[in-house]
């Protein structure tokens, strides 16, 4: 119930701070109306100097303050959203990618459509330079649980290619994370999808 | 504590899901696959002006603003600005019979299960959206009649001149 409090609390504060631009305006515009007179006198140029680099200073306390709420409401959000005890995020990632040109993702899981995912061509680059995607973070139950992976794609040779992968898994009180890796198999001269979980 | 843990999780998801496209939101972002299989999406075309124009290929108003929407995109193109047609029937096949008719050369997408329209909250066929260059909806046009087209040069010229 505390967190929730706290929850709300944050979302209020955070929709305080998406007006951050504007309050820091109106901060600005009342420091500058404050500090106008200061600047009318011509022997006080050394005061006025050590006006604006406190008021700089606490701007950027202001700004730090922000982005630490954000974080940590992001943290909050996600351990309301998706506590430890159910938690499952599923990561993709690629390597080299000479066998396979990827086209979409369709994760399941214990039966279910969960997520469906189309590439763009930057996207798919972006994964052959060596990004991780997060493809899906959601709950499950503790005990068996069972991911399938579909990819498509354009195969070798050009040719429409569709593999799946299958993993199944032990939930425990931790997240659980699955990495999806697609690699090329130089033996094989084919794709290879790969299925880890983690711990 | 579980009834408490939903209504702080709808409170944070509402939003999101009830709000229909206004102006000065940020575009929703959808990737969609094009008529000729590729995947576009929309966040790729930050920096350029962006025309959204959902459309059926059974709607009479849809074809004939069609061949205007491409002379726009022809014309402006050099400046920073596309046209991306969204069919909302699900399926390549008429989409890609009524583009070829109408000469598009601008990409028209398929929303395959009508997600991008629900996104966009469509109550009129044609409806267009115009997204500047930082993503930001500037213009929604529902419907259309002969004429309309000249709200919408408009609209892009002043916000290519930005």
């Amino acid at each position: 119930m505390q967190r929730i409090a706290l929850l709300f609390g944050a979302l209020l504060l955070t929709s305080v701070a998406a007006h951050g631009d504007g309050a820091n305006d109106a901060l600005a515009d009342d420091a500058v109306a404050a500090a106008a007179p200061v600047n009318r006198e011509p022997t006080d140029a050394p005061a006025q100097s050590a006006d604006s680099v406190s008021l700089g200073g606490q701007m950027e306390d202001i700004k730090h303050s922000l982005v630490e709420l954000k974080r940590d409401l992001a943290v909050l959000e996600e351990d309301l959203l998706f506590p430890a005890s159910s938690q499952v995020a599923v990561f993709l990632s690629m390597d080299v990618g000479e066998f396979f040109a990827l086209d979409s993702v369709t994760l399941k899981l214990n039966g279910k459509d969960v997520t469906h995912y189309l590439y763009t061509q930057k996207q798919a680059d972006a994964l052959f330079r060596g990004g991780v995607q997060r493809l899906y973070v959601g709950n499950v139950k503790q005990g068996q649980n069972q991911l399938t992976a579909f990819f498509t794609g354009r195969g070798p040779e050009g040719r429409d290619y569709k593999r799946a992968t299958t993993v199944t898994f032990e939930k425990s009180f931790e997240p659980s994370y699955v990495e999806l890796k697609i690699s090329d198999s130089t033996a094989k001269y084919q794709p290879e999808f790969v299925a880890t979980v983690s711990p | 504590m579980k009834f408490a843990k939903w209504v702080a999780a709808a409170c944070v998801c509402m939003p999101a899901l009830c709000h229909a496209v206004a102006v000065s939101d940020v575009a929703p972002d959808f990737t969609l696959k094009s008529v000729d299989g590729k995947n576009t999406r929309l966040k790729e075309f930050r920096g350029q002006v962006v025309l959204i124009n959902f459309w059926a290929s059974w709607c009479g108003p849809c074809r004939q603003e069609m061949p205007l929407l491409e002379r726009i995109d022809e014309r402006y193109k050099g400046a920073g600005f596309t046209v991306l047609g969204v069919n909302v029937e699900g399926k390549p096949g008429p989409a890609r019979e009524v583009a070829s008719k109408a000469g598009v050369s601008f990409p028209v997408l398929v929303d395959e299960n009508q997600k991008v329209s629900e996104l966009y909250d469509l109550e009129s066929m044609p409806s267009s959206v115009v997204v500047d260059r930082d993503g930001v909806v500037r213009y929604v046009h529902k419907g259309y009649k002969p004429g309309d087209e000249a709200k919408y040069l408009e609209v892009v010229k002043k916000l290519i001149g930005k």
